[in-house]
């Protein structure tokens, strides 16, 4: 094994590039934040702090009946609230950490690609369920759920490099629930 | 990033389409359903770390082909938009188009025995 520098190199092994550098993560948390603005705002109405939604294509009509659908309010919370608290949790573990965390902070690298990826889904079943279940359409909901989906494919090569730098966790011997937690010992000695 | 898409651009088409001919329900609940299942996995895998997430689209490409008959369409129009669609999903679905990133191995490393990342690793 080379000296220090090596160790604790910021590009995975057999990787050309470091997923976790702000130029990768700044843009989904932007991305994220707008997202979260939709989110509160269609949740505003949805909690009738406001009296209706803009829509300019499909009409505020349509957007309202897809807002009031019993699909979105099966939970306690507004669907919309919901996806403004997954945006929340999106642009949070997007941004905290330095440009090494896939190796220093699993945890919060793979908390970031459950929040992203899930949430996507979800985005996606409620688009389908706006047609069939409600026949009507919402703008807003549907830019929302380009924007979650726009999310996954970015945010994934990170959840990847933590993924194998705990695989090489396991194969060394170590604790891998130590390392995932960031256990320094462990992150120093493994690559 | 061509093939994604064009992809995107049929599964769009498929979500307008019932209104476009005047579907029944069947037949626009099925692309409805279908269609954002091929904008998404088109999406996703515009990105290089996730590109064989591209094959789902050929499984929705492959439904779109049986979906006439299974579902039993009495309509021309959207069966052939059915055939025309799916046949053109799985053809974009299944190439693989520039990935210009290495990832250790990739996904498929984690089910691996001796990973390209652990022996690059190791040799280090």
């Amino acid at each position: 094994m080379k000296p220090m520098e090596n160790v604790s190199s910021e590009i995975p092994p057999g990787w050309d590039y470091n997923p976790s550098t702000w130029g990768q993560r700044l843009p989904l948390v932007a991305v994220a934040v707008v997202g979260l603005g939709i989110s509160l705002y269609l949740g505003l109405y949805q909690l009738r702090i406001i009296p209706s939604v803009w829509d300019p294509f499909f009409g505020s009509a349509s957007s309202q009946k897809v807002l009031n659908s019993p699909l979105s309010r099966l939970l306690p919370i507004p669907d919309a609230l919901l996806g403004a608290i997954a945006y929340g949790v999106d642009a949070i573990t997007g941004v905290f950490g330095r440009t090494g965390r896939w190796k220093t902070l699993p945890w919060l690298v793979v908390l970031f690609g459950v929040a992203v990826g899930p949430m996507g889904t979800v985005s996606v079943l409620l688009v389908i369920a706006q047609p069939i279940l409600e026949n009507a359409w919402c703008t807003l909901c549907l830019i929302s759920a380009a924007i979650s989906i726009a999310m996954i494919g970015p945010a994934m090569d990170e959840v990847l490099a933590s993924l194998q730098f705990l695989q090489r966790v396991k194969r060394s011997g170590q604790s891998v629930w130590k390392a995932f937690w960031g256990n320094k010992a462990i992150i120093s000695t493994v690559r | 990033m061509l093939s994604r898409i064009l992809n995107v651009l049929l599964g769009l088409w498929l979500i307008v389409s019932p209104a476009v001919f005047q579907f029944n329900k069947t037949i626009a609940d099925n692309v409805h359903i279908v269609g954002p299942l091929i904008v998404t996995v088109a999406v996703v895998a515009i990105s290089d770390s996730v590109r064989n997430f591209r094959l789902v689209n050929t499984l929705c490409g492959g439904w779109l082909l049986i979906a006439p008959w299974v579902l039993g369409y009495s309509n021309m129009t959207a069966t052939i938009n059915d055939l025309i669609v799916g046949s053109l999903t799985i053809g974009l679905s299944l190439i693989r188009g520039t990935v210009s990133h290495q990832f250790g191995g990739g996904w498929r490393s984690l089910f691996q025995d001796n990973p390209e990342h652990l022996r690059l690793a190791n040799q280090q």
